[in-house]
């Protein structure tokens, strides 16, 4: 009996071990180095009506606070739209910028944190951005923490936002960040510390006792979560308070407290002030700079990039990003204007 | 035996051995990858730098008192769900397996809202001084939910394999049921609850998911690849992989050989 079973089982062992083969091949020959996450998105609507409108997909890199807003609403508003398929991939924009020079990806559309990040990529890729959004630093809170009243109070204008600086080093009191060594939040947060203390003239120590330590680009420190970790903590109502930006904030339901323009790296206005704040971290020292948004578009424009870039600049678009806490200045080209495709420079007024 | 059917048999053998390997080959995959994929200089940098081999400290350090906790907490439940001593046994069986399916992000997520600091057992341990967010014994905790369900459940099926005949007779003769124990059961489940302890062992050993949520330092091994990762590129992180493979193989093939060797002596 089990020979005859040994028998019989043969040849499906072997009809497994072929379909194997694929995957080891597969596992050896990967050479991706990525870690960024992508998606891609076509609601039903758009294939329903593929045939009747452009067919094609704009492959989109995009940092990652523009997560969300690209995969849940801007991505799919766009596809009903425009009729193509938007592609998403997220990621740092420092290593998306990277990964791009490097021709490790090729997108279509760059959406980055900061010009300096899309500056490196001229003329060979591309030789204009649009700088069309912003976001910034806040505190968040958690409402039901012994210290909300005070957040509160703060929060609302009762009390003067010099007063959390101080409400911060309270003992006792539970703060969390994320890893500056790995997360550009962990590295706006010190910023935002020291362009306050500067700012509002606090004692020289202030930064050190709010982050528990004088080493500000250390990842040992109680305070410090992963990214995925920080906000589902404070939800928990495991923290009395943590950083965030307010796109974040607003996308979680968080309480937090705002921040003036001087200090929230919310403006391109004060980005020399910004650059002031510096942390080293073990990759380097690195500045402050304000967090906007810009776009552009990557080698060759294609029908589909052109239509999302459009898309974005658009009231539709921007009204997207306005309901997701973005601040919308008035979008302004880099680079070279010339250079900008006409449908996009239209969609600017130009 | 004709010698049409010895080749059709020959034949049938060699088709499977060959099929057993690429079936192997394939789920080696990943360490093949890892293995083509690293660079010796890469290696070196790596590890020499300083600090570099803290994770490794962290991680077998933390993976040891793992161990020793389930070890010392989960064996008697393991013996109690073998030996039918509890009521309503699927009920304990079935929350062992919902501990399994939970993926283990979740874990770290629950876990939170049972040892945060301002729940009851974080304000405990804040009297005494310690705290289960963020320090080695939140890295332990994290371990300890990650790997428990396998060694429960692994030690449930060496207990269960024992002969209740041996037992009774050892009773019989005059043990005290602790004696039947130590000298009966625990021998013979030995090599089983050595499988259960190495698959524990490497599930803690490579713990992430709940520890990313909960302790994230001090950095054991799976954390420093994440973010080693992040911060320098894969280059930088893979080696760490090596260490960990390097590191946590040892234990779990021992117990592998040990327990093969044992289950070949018994049958004789």
């Amino acid at each position: 009996m089990i020979p005859f079973l040994a028998r019989k089982r043969a040849p499906l062992v072997a009809l497994l071990a072929i379909a194997c083969t694929g995957l080891a091949a597969a596992g050896c020959s990967s050479s991706s180095s990525s870690s960024a996450a992508t998606s891609s998105s076509s609601s039903s609507s758009a294939t329903a009506s593929a045939s009747a409108q452009p067919a094609g997909t704009v492959n989109v890199a995009y940092a990652s606070s523009l997560q969300y807003l690209n995969e849940k609403v801007v991505g799919p508003a766009f596809t009903t739209a425009e009729g193509y398929t938007f592609s998403g991939r997220g990621g740092a924009s420092g290593d998306l910028e990277a990964d791009i020079a490097s021709s490790e990806i090729s997108p279509n559309v760059f959406e980055a944190v900061g010009g300096d990040n899309i500056t490196p990529l001229m003329p060979k890729y591309t030789n204009w951005y649009v700088q069309y959004a912003g976001t910034a630093m806040v505190v968040a809170y958690n409402p039901n923490s012994k210290y909300a009243s005070q957040f509160k109070a703060i929060a609302d204008g009762s009390k003067p936002v010099s007063d959390l600086f101080t409400l911060l080093q309270t003992p006792g009191l539970k703060l969390g960040r994320t890893d500056p060594n790995t997360d550009p939040q962990g590295r706006d947060f010190t910023y935002m510390l020291e362009l306050a203390q500067d700012y509002y003239h606090l004692p020289p120590d202030t930064v050190a006792k709010i982050l528990g330590t004088t080493d500000f680009g250390t990842a040992s420190s109680s305070q410090i979560y992963a990214e995925s970790a920080l906000d589902s903590t404070l939800q928990s109502g495991q923290l009395d308070a943590a950083s965030a930006f307010v796109t974040q904030a607003i996308q979680l339901h968080l309480d937090y407290v705002p921040l003036p323009l001087q200090i929230n790296l919310g403006s391109a206005a004060y980005a020399a002030q910004y650059k002031k704040a510096l942390i080293t971290v073990k990759s380097g020292t690195k500045h402050g700079s304000p967090q906007v948004i810009d776009i552009t578009i990557i080698g060759t424009p294609t029908p589909a990039a052109i239509s999302f870039v459009k898309y974005t600049l658009s009231p539709a678009g921007l009204a997207q990003y306005k309901a997701g806490g973005f601040s919308l200045p008035t979008p302004k080209v880099f680079g070279s204007t010339s250079s900008v495709p006409s449908a996009i420079s239209s969609e600017l007024g130009g | 035996m004709t010698g049409a059917s010895w080749r059709l048999r020959s034949a049938s053998s060699i088709l499977s051995v060959i099929g057993a390997g690429v079936i192997w080959l394939a789920l080696l995959g990943p360490v093949i990858a890892l293995l083509a994929h690293l660079d010796g200089s890469a290696i070196a940098s790596a590890l020499t730098a300083p600090g570099a081999l803290d994770p490794l400290v962290v991680s077998v350090e933390s993976g040891l008192v793992t161990l020793g906790v389930l070890f010392v907490v989960c064996t008697p439940l393991a013996w109690m769900l073998a030996h039918g001593k509890l009521p309503f046994p699927r009920i304990w069986e079935a929350g062992l397996l919902c501990s399994l399916l939970l993926p283990p992000l979740v874990i770290g997520l629950l876990l939170v809202f049972m040892v945060g600091p301002y729940t009851p057992i974080g304000e405990l341990l804040a009297h005494l001084n310690q705290s289960a967010t963020n320090t080695f014994l939140a890295l332990v905790i994290a371990e300890v939910y990650e790997s428990a369900p396998y060694y429960v459940l692994g030690a449930q099926a060496a207990f269960a394999s024992v002969e209740p005949r041996l037992e009774q007779q050892a009773g019989l003769l005059g043990d005290r049921p602790r004696r039947v124990f130590r000298r009966v059961t625990l021998p013979l489940a030995a090599p089983g609850l050595a499988m259960a302890a190495s698959i524990a062992w490497a599930r803690a050993m490579g713990a992430f998911g709940a520890v990313i949520i909960i302790a994230y330092h001090p950095a054991g091994l799976p954390l420093e690849i994440y973010t080693t990762l992040q911060e320098t590129g894969l280059a930088s992180a893979l080696p760490y992989a090596l260490v960990l493979l390097v590191v946590a193989l040892p234990l779990p093939l021992a117990a592998y050989i040990w327990s093969a060797r044992a289950g070949r002596r018994r049958r004789g």
